[in-house]
This record gives C-alpha cells, structure tokens and sequence, in this order.
C-alpha cells in the first residue's frame, strides 16, 4: 500500500521490523536537535553532600545562587544514607529491585524537598516528571529547578548483573536528562576530587585520575567507581552528553568553575 | 559494624547505620553481598503481551478471535495484559525522527498509541470485568486490581519515557512494550510470561523468504544471541533482561492468530517458542 502521508523512513518502519539493524541505522540520518543546549545539570550528592548537612549544604547552596545570573541550572538529588538503609532492610526483606527503586526515589525526592525548600526564596521550583514540560519555563524564568534525581522507572527497574542494586540510580537519572535535554554540561558534585584508582576514603595510596575515557575506564576495571556502572555504558551510545565531569562540592568555588567550563576535577568522555 | 564501634559523625556525614552504610554502592564485592532471595508479590498471575501490530492493528479477523480466547482464559486464570503501539507507535517515531527529536521524546510519545491501544483492548474485555488502568495507579495497585478482578490491561511500555536509553543503533526506544511487560512480570513474580504475536515462533531464518526455514521450540538467551538473527519478533533488550532474570526465567512467543493456544501457554505448555534464561548463568 502506497500511502502518500508516510515518509520513506514512515513507510520502512510502519512495515519493517524495530529488530533490523539496517532499518535501525536508517533511523540515524537526521542529527537530534538539543532542547535545552543552555541548562547545566548538575547532580547533587545524597550521601557524600546532603547527609553532611548545613556544614556541606549551605556553602553549595550559596554557590548555586551565586550563579543563577550566569547559568541555567537543572539540579537533580542524589539519595544517600537513608536509602542504604532501605534497601539493606528490603533486602532482608526479599523485596524486588523494582521495589527497591521506589525507596530510592523516596529518599532522592525528600532530598529535592529540602534543598527546593532553601531555595524556594529565590523562586526556585521542585519539578517532578509529569511537571517536566514546564520545565523550560522555570529556566527561563528563574534559570534552575530541583528534581530528583532517580529515573521514575519504579516496578520497572531492571535487575542488575549481580545482586539486587537497582542498576539506574540518581548518577543515571541526571545523566539521562542532561543526554535527552542536549544540555550543556553535566557535572556531579561529589564530596571527593574526582575519580581515583581505589576509594580515596578507604585507601590513602588511591590516586587521582583527572581525565579518562570510558573505554580506559573499562580496561582499568576498578573494583569501585565514581559513577554508577550505568552511566558509562549509556555515554558510549549518547547522541549529545559525551563527558561528564565529577567535581569536589566541599571546596568552594569549584562548581562555580566547571559551570564555566573549567576542568576542575575529574572528566569521562567517550 | 555497630554504631558504637564507630561514632556516626566520623566521617562528618550522618549515617543511618545499615549493613550498607558508608559503602560504595559500586563496589562489585558490596553488590554481591547482596544477592538475596526475592519475594514473588503475584505468583499466580500471568503475564501476556498482545501484539500492537501484530494483532490490534489488524481489527476485527485477528483481534476478535483473541479476545474470545482470553474471556475463555479468563475463567480460570488471572491475567495481566500489556499492548504496545503498533503501527501508531511506528508512525509517530518516524516523524519525530525526521524532526530530530531523541530517543526519550519518542519514547514518552509512544507511551500514547500504547494507552490508546489498552484502551480499545479493555473496551472489548470489558463484558469479562478486565479493564484498562491508568499507568499513574497501575503498578501501585496492581495486588488490589488483581483481587478484585479477572484480569486489567496496561500500556506495556516501561514508564521509561524521557529517561529511556539511548540505544546502541538508531533513534527507536529500545524499551518498549515486550520488554516493559517482561519487567513487570519479573518485578511481580508473576507464573508465566507470554508475547502474542502473529507468528508461531523463533524460526533460524525468516520463512516467509526460505520456505525450509527450521522452528526453534526452545532457546538459551545465549544460544540465541550467538545465532545473531537479522530480526527478532520481539524487542532485543528482553534478551538482556532476561539474561538477569531472577523470578520469571523463561517467555514464550505464541501465534495469536491461533488464539487456542493461549491456554496451553498458560499451563507452562510448549506452543510456540520458548526462550530461556542460561541455566549455568541462574
């Protein structure tokens, strides 16, 4: 059947199969537009900022606010203690990784509530993902939002390799808005420099990696990363978020300087 | 570990002490200390998936028969139905593509065919007491639903939406239908979990070019990937979630347009094919 209102490409999906890897690369001509090429996203730690509390809170919160004149800032929230804490009685507890994803959302959203309500005075909105489609508009407007930062796969969540770990957590979640969003940046405020050859806080002979790639990353196969596992493997297929840099939210002025596009810490690319 | 071994406030983080506490949750060895048993919330539902295009899109001569087959189904076991798109979905992606849109904007816009599509499956299942659920309630209550009644129908896509992968190749949500009402299988411990499409199975070549074309009854996730088949009848990211299934080892694809053999798929009965899980990687 010839249907004039299909295009090529229509026409070969409406009738081909979404298994077929020519079909799949005809799909790759066009370049995808950035949505919003202007926003920052920055992700903040749960466990190594927000469980420090005020000591670690307030100067980044001051920081941001210092910023909001000179960058457009999407600021997701990581979960931390309280989500460990979950997860360890739900495992005990025989609870699915999907389930186990919804307590991680919880902590990641009572997170969001409490930096949005130190924010809330210079008009800062919490956006949750239906409320997703005004998110331009809050950039515009008052150039950041908060939201979580775990994906809203809840009951879906896939089951990682090993264990029971939801394999997406709040790492993903930002780096999945940063690459959908085409965003300018995506920058991880954690409580270390950046990525080291072991944990900086276990081990003292760690050290410090400022520039690596993915693949070196793989290759170097470290029992313990920066990042969520996730995050590097979706990097290699990303149509736009091709670095992300990892920075230390305990020192001030640092995020300040990778909004500015500075290497201040470590940064993966593909 | 106990809270007075070690003061909470040591690392100047505020600790809820937990086995995981202050534990990368990267570290492989903190992962594999947590490979525990897994509770079964819905062990004696089953899980189908109906064809989008494969069956809805195709009206009344291939939908009607199905929807007898699941009201004489009904009778006996309690069903939890996803659709995908179809050929909407298809369409929908075609022109977002063409407008240079990502993949997680195609992904929540297909969210939308599915919808309609559970829709017009619950419209003609609704005489069985089997209803359509809005996603925003649907996993949550998901136990009530399936006490209450017979079966419900859900979109089958992953609530992925923006958050989608990007994939390997291409533009196309690699999540879709197949693979979100696997996950929900999985999650929900549900008995089986079965893709009604609009052929017999898996077969080693396409037989509707190579008349001698051999059917596969039954396949490792592994046998599978090695034979490196141009396509599939169902989206390719299952074979990754099945590869780490815990709960739901096994999906079956069955010809829904022999809908007879929907209730021996239900007993656990080969009618199609079968794709399995490894056995040494379980």
């Amino acid at each position: 059947m010839q249907d004039q209102l299909l295009t090529y490409l229509g026409e070969a999906l409406v009738h081909g199969s979404l298994t077929d890897e020519v079909l799949l690369a005809e799909t790759e001509t066009h370049p995808v537009l950035p949505i919003l090429p202007n926003a920052n996203v920055i992700k903040i730690g749960g466990q190594s900022l927000i469980d420090r509390g005020r000591a670690a809170v307030f100067p980044l919160l001051d920081e941001l606010v210092g910023n909001l004149a000179h960058h457009q800032m999407i600021i997701g929230t990581g979960a931390g203690t309280r989500a460990r804490h979950a997860y360890s009685v739900g495992l005990d507890l025989g609870m699915p990784t999907g389930v186990l994803s919804i307590l991680g959302t919880f902590v990641s959203m009572q997170n969001a509530r409490m930096l949005h309500y130190l924010l809330a005075k210079h008009g800062i909105p919490f956006v949750e993902p239906v409320q997703f489609p005004q998110l331009p508009f809050y950039l515009e407007e008052r150039r950041a939002v908060i939201f979580f930062g775990m994906p809203p796969y809840v009951f879906w969540q896939p089951n990682p390799a090993v264990g029971r770990i939801p394999p997406n957590r709040t790492d993903t979640g930002t780096y999945l808005v940063s690459e959908v969003f085409g965003a300018r940046s995506m920058i991880y405020v954690k409580d270390e420099d950046g990525l080291y050859t072991a944990d900086p806080k276990k081990d003292p002979k760690a050290k410090f990696i400022p520039h690596i790639t993915v693949e070196e990353l793989e290759a170097l196969d470290l029992a313990d990363v920066v990042v969520e596992h996730s995050v590097l493997a979706l990097m290699k297929h990303a149509q736009h978020r091709r670095s992300i840099q990892v920075i230390n939210g305990l020192k001030p002025g640092t995020l300040s300087l990778a909004l500015n596009g500075e290497h201040v810490g470590t940064i993966i690319t593909v | 570990m106990t809270e007075s071994q070690e003061h909470p406030m040591d690392d100047h983080r505020y600790h809820v002490w937990s086995p995981l506490m202050r534990e990368s949750l990267l570290d492989k060895q903190v992962m594999a200390s947590t490979e525990t048993p897994v509770v079964r919330m819905l062990p004696t539902c089953h899980v189908i998936k109906v064809g989008g295009r494969s069956i809805l899109d195709g009206g009344k001569a291939t939908t009607y028969p199905l929807v007898e087959a699941i009201s004489a189904a009904l009778i006996a076991n309690k069903l939890i139905i996803g659709i995908g798109g179809g050929i909407r979905s298809r369409h929908v992606f075609s022109i977002g593509i063409d407008l240079g849109l990502p993949t997680g904007v195609l992904a929540q816009l297909a969210i939308a065919d599915a919808l309609g599509n559970a829709h017009m499956l619950g419209t003609l299942l609704a005489p069985y007491g089997v209803v359509a659920i809005p996603p925003e309630i649907f996993g949550h209550l998901l136990p009530l639903f399936m006490q209450a009644a017979p079966g419900v129908i859900f979109n089958g896509d992953p609530p992925f939406s923006l958050w989608e992968h990007p994939p390997g190749l291409g533009r196309i949500p690699p999540h879709r239908s197949d693979a979100g009402s696997y996950l929900l299988a999985e999650c929900f411990g549900c008995a089986t979990m079965t893709l009604i499409k609009d052929v017999d199975g898996l077969y080693d070549r396409d037989p509707k070019e190579h008349p001698n074309a051999h059917f596969i009854d039954e396949i490792t996730v592994t046998e599978l990937r090695e034979r490196n088949l141009p396509t599939l009848p169902f989206d390719r990211t299952l074979l990754d979630l099945l590869a780490h299934a815990r709960l739901v080892t096994s999906v079956q694809i069955i010809n829904g347009l022999e809908p007879d053999r929907l209730e021996g798929a239900l007993r656990g009965e080969r009618v199609g094919t079968i794709v399995r899980k490894d056995e040494a990687s379980s």
